[in-house]
């Protein structure tokens, strides 16, 4: 329901990114987004059929301080020459990383 | 009757607004703001008398700056309402009191200049204040309490002096020599120990970088051969002389600060960080000298406005940028001096380094025409003074650099940095673009790398960060490991399981266990099993580093069975480290995700960092990169755990003194009951707590022990060979070791006086002696 998603928005550690480059790798991503604390994982936007990146991913954080500190700071600055966008995600769930391509 | 308690909480709401923003841009004067603010005040005194003593106090604490602005309508409510006035004065040494006592420094000290600012505005009476203040001086003298607390005291003292310092002057002024001559004979005497391990710089040219004491007092005397005068504070009672010094003055209550326990922390020594002088700025407005006092007064501001907004990096530049005087000093100037202060801090930055980065983008894009260059200036500056530049400070600059160069298309002009490549490679500028140039790579590719640098430079390009995967190389059939690699790859292509993976590397001989007997006693691993799993495994998981983690998540069970021991263990780091050595950034992932699933310890990664192999790369930063994360790792560890006993303990003694409650509170009973950890679990959190202490001592004497070994060979080694021992190579690891204290202090000041006997003992070389005794004096 709306309600439980708002809960599971406000005490996330996972964030969508978007606005990536197609080339950008797994390891770019790591290395700047360590700077705001450590990372459980991250998980690649991939096209749906061809199984390559896309343009997104989902980047979890041990802490939720983290990743709040990760919308401060890293939200609209630039990746690979490309201003990324992060939101609040509520938790990934196999399947999502497959996007439009 | 609710409708009153409404309406009463909307004037309230209106009050605090009110009172909130006075001072604030506004169409007319601030006088004439002061003056209509006071009189709504006094008209409402006496229903909301409470609620106006607290903002008005919590306003006096969290914005400093406008410290003059509360004091003077202090000071004209004062004149209105003398009861008012005392009131004001008992609540804010109150609050004074209670921050002392809570350790709460700086909002202690804003009290404080508050209370003083109130001499100004006829509150109080100035003999009352010097009282105060040769109070606060004589805790400074106590005996047997850390240098911390006393110099606490001094600077709290001294920093009130620009607000009142004239006042006092005109007024007490040979209680105020007094004071001061007590100040200087404290100064005098103090240890300072502490200061070369703050430095960002180790010379002394072309600016000193003072230890903060030294530097006010400095400043201090300057404003004091000026009469006292100063030309940064706004001090808008001077427009009210006529009223206020019409009011009735009060006096202070003596104020006994509380004793110091064991267990009471202070603020930290810092040194105070000076990259640019007037020479540095364009013509117009000059930036102040390093002892005036108004040079102080707007760093200060410039810190609090950073700790005001450092959460929202676009409100903060825009702040930055909008300081009240900016036309009177080179602005762009002091702001990157006070951010760069705040990033090279030592032993640790207040925020997150990345957060002052996203302020310095933000600072360009909202000042284009001005701000770019004189980063640029100063990333020229940094870079030109780097040889000294302490190791710590060192990262954080190739960080923010490589970082900063991300965001502004990597645009720099290196071909002023080409003289570099003549420096032995060794020397810090050369180091410095490697390093920078790693961290690029890091943030973007290979390609894009070597486009961005001119020819002349690109020896310092890292190589294509890849795996060099031996079994698949020309002369691969010449090793004894090849076939069972070759079969180990088509093994788990075919999703094979870990005991089958394990079933391939079996036959493997021993190296170990060629020849004499008592090797083949000796070898409790078999290193060329774990050379051909390892490296094979990681190859073909290498095209990203969640293949390389599922691969060892896959096969954990063989990781643990191949590397029993810690020997093992180093073994497995050491064929990590031959398959990746291109590619640093997989190296510290790895090692962290065997740290995090238990493949390795902490112990044995250090120990491998120090090992033969590794000594030639002990100028790069990634090695110690990896080493921090591993303290960090422990030190978590610790952490956590201790974190947990805590919370146990207060459970249990909540569930107990609950126990005795009414019948009636039985629900509730029954909740804390259901929560309550048993006796025993509490013990076992003990023991778990106490054995990760025990690893954790254990992983500092490793650290430290390898270093003293590793720097006295060094030594001794130059001494035989009648070399100069002071190379590029010893002071960059005097420099880590001195890190690894500065870094972790929290941590290893727990294990100090082990550290005294076991490892830092006098017969040692002073210059490694002499870092560990820096470390000390850091909270004695």
């Amino acid at each position: 329901s709306r309600n439980e998603q708002e809960k599971l928005l406000r005490t996330s550690s996972t964030l969508y990114i978007g606005n990536l480059s197609f080339y950008t790798t797994e390891e770019q991503i790591y290395e700047l987004f360590m700077r705001c604390g450590e990372i459980r994982r991250v998980i690649m936007g991939l096209d749906k059929y061809k199984k390559t990146p896309c343009g997104f991913c989902f980047v979890e954080y041990y802490a939720r301080a983290d990743a709040e500190n990760c919308m401060r700071y890293i939200n609209g600055t630039r990746l690979d020459d490309r201003i990324i966008r992060c939101d609040w995600d509520a938790g990934f769930i196999e399947g999502r990383q497959y996007g439009r391509g | 009757k609710r409708r009153r308690v409404s309406e009463n909480q909307e004037i309230e709401d209106r009050l605090e607004s009110l009172i909130l923003r006075v001072g604030e841009k506004s169409s007319s004067s601030l006088e004439s703001n002061l003056e209509g603010l006071a009189s709504v005040l006094e008209a409402d005194l006496s229903t909301f008398r409470v609620k106006i003593l607290r903002i008005l106090t919590e306003c006096a604490i969290r914005m400093p700056e406008k410290c003059t602005i509360y004091a003077t309508l202090v000071g004209l409510l004062n004149a209105k309402n003398y009861n008012f006035g005392g009131e004001f004065v008992d609540y804010i040494v109150k609050t004074f009191k209670e921050n002392l006592k809570t350790g709460k420094w700086n909002a202690a000290r804003y009290c404080l200049r508050f209370i003083s600012d109130l001499v100004n505005c006829h509150v109080l009476a100035a003999s009352s204040l010097l009282t105060l203040l040769e109070t606060l001086v004589d805790c400074a003298n106590e005996d047997g309490v850390p240098q911390v607390r006393r110099d606490w005291f001094v600077f709290a003292v001294l920093s009130t002096l620009p607000w009142v310092g004239r006042e006092l002057y005109e007024k007490k002024e040979s209680q105020l020599d007094h004071l001061l001559v007590t100040i200087e004979v404290f100064l005098n005497k103090r240890s300072k120990k502490h200061w070369p391990a703050l430095k960002v710089w180790s010379a002394d040219s072309p600016h000193l970088q003072e230890e903060y004491l030294d530097c006010l007092w400095a400043q201090i005397k300057k404003l004091r051969q000026d009469n006292w005068s100063e030309k940064h504070i706004p001090r808008p009672y001077l427009a009210f002389d006529s009223i206020l010094c019409e009011a009735l003055q009060h006096t202070l209550p003596s104020i006994q600060p509380p004793p110091h326990n064991d267990g009471d922390t202070y603020p930290m020594p810092r040194v105070i960080f000076r990259m640019f002088d007037y020479t540095d700025c364009p013509d117009g407005p000059v930036l102040p000298g390093a002892h005036s006092i108004e040079r102080f007064l707007i760093e200060e501001h410039l810190h609090n406005i950073l700790e005001a907004y450092h959460l929202e990096r676009k409100e903060c530049a825009a702040q930055l940028l909008c300081f009240p005087y900016k036309a009177k000093i080179p602005l762009e100037y002091c702001i990157v001096e006070v951010i760069f202060a705040e990033l090279f801090n030592l032993p640790v930055p207040r925020y997150l380094e990345i957060c002052y980065g996203s302020i310095l983008i933000e600072l360009c894009k909202l000042q284009p025409s001005t701000m770019p260059q004189v980063l640029a200036q100063a990333t020229e500056i940094l870079f030109m003074r780097i040889d000294t530049m302490n190791v710590a400070c060192f990262d954080r600059f190739v960080n923010w650099f490589a970082y900063h160069l991300s965001n502004f298309q990597y645009r720099w002009s290196w071909e002023d940095w080409e003289g570099c490549i003549q420096l032995d490679p060794e020397h810090p500028k050369p180091r410095f673009i490697r390093e920078v140039l790693g961290k690029c790579l890091r943030l973007s590719y290979h390609q894009r790398v070597k486009d961005m640098i001119p020819e002349t430079l690109a020896p310092l390009v890292p190589l294509k960060p890849e795996p060099i995967y031996k079994y698949s190389m020309e002369g691969a059939a010449s090793l004894p490991g090849t076939e069972a690699a070759h079969r180990l790859v088509v093994c788990v292509r075919n999703k094979c399981s870990a005991e089958e993976a394990l079933n391939v590397v079996r036959e493997l001989p021993n190296p170990l266990r060629d020849g004499e007997p008592a090797a083949a006693h000796a070898a409790h691993y078999n290193p060329l099993k774990i050379d051909v799993f390892v490296q094979t495994l990681l190859n073909l998981g290498s095209k990203s580093i969640s293949h390389s983690f599922a691969a060892i998540s896959k096969f954990h069970y063989v990781f643990k069975i191949l590397a029993e021991s810690e020997e093992a263990q180093i073994c497995v780091l050491r064929n990590v480290w031959e398959l990746w050595q291109r590619h640093p950034q997989m190296v510290c992932v790895l090692v962290d995700k065997m740290l995090k699933t238990q493949v390795v310890e902490c112990s044995a990664v250090a120990t491998w960092l120090f090992s033969k192999d590794m000594a030639p790369f002990f100028t790069h930063n990634y090695l110690w990169e990896i080493l921090h994360l591993t303290i960090d790792k422990m030190n978590k560890h610790v952490s956590k755990l201790s974190a947990e006993l805590q919370e146990a303990r207060e459970a249990l003694a909540r569930a107990d003194s609950s126990s005795s409650d009414s019948e009636d509170e039985s629900g509730s009973k029954k909740k804390k009951d259901q929560d309550k950890p048993t006796e025993e679990a509490v013990e076992r959190m003990e023991e778990r707590l106490e054995m990760a202490h025990t690893d954790q001592k254990r992983l500092f004497l490793i650290v430290f022990q390898r270093f003293i070994m590793i720097l006295s060979e060094h030594l001794v080694r130059c001494d035989t060979d009648a070399r100069d021992p002071d190379t590029h190579w010893y002071r960059s690891t005097v420099a880590r070791l001195r890190q690894v204290f500065l870094v972790h202090h929290e941590q290893v000041q727990k294990y100090s006086s082990t550290l005294e006997t076991l490892l830092f003992t006098q017969d040692l070389d002073p210059h490694i002696l002499d870092v560990f005794h820096q470390f000390v004096a850091l909270t004695a």
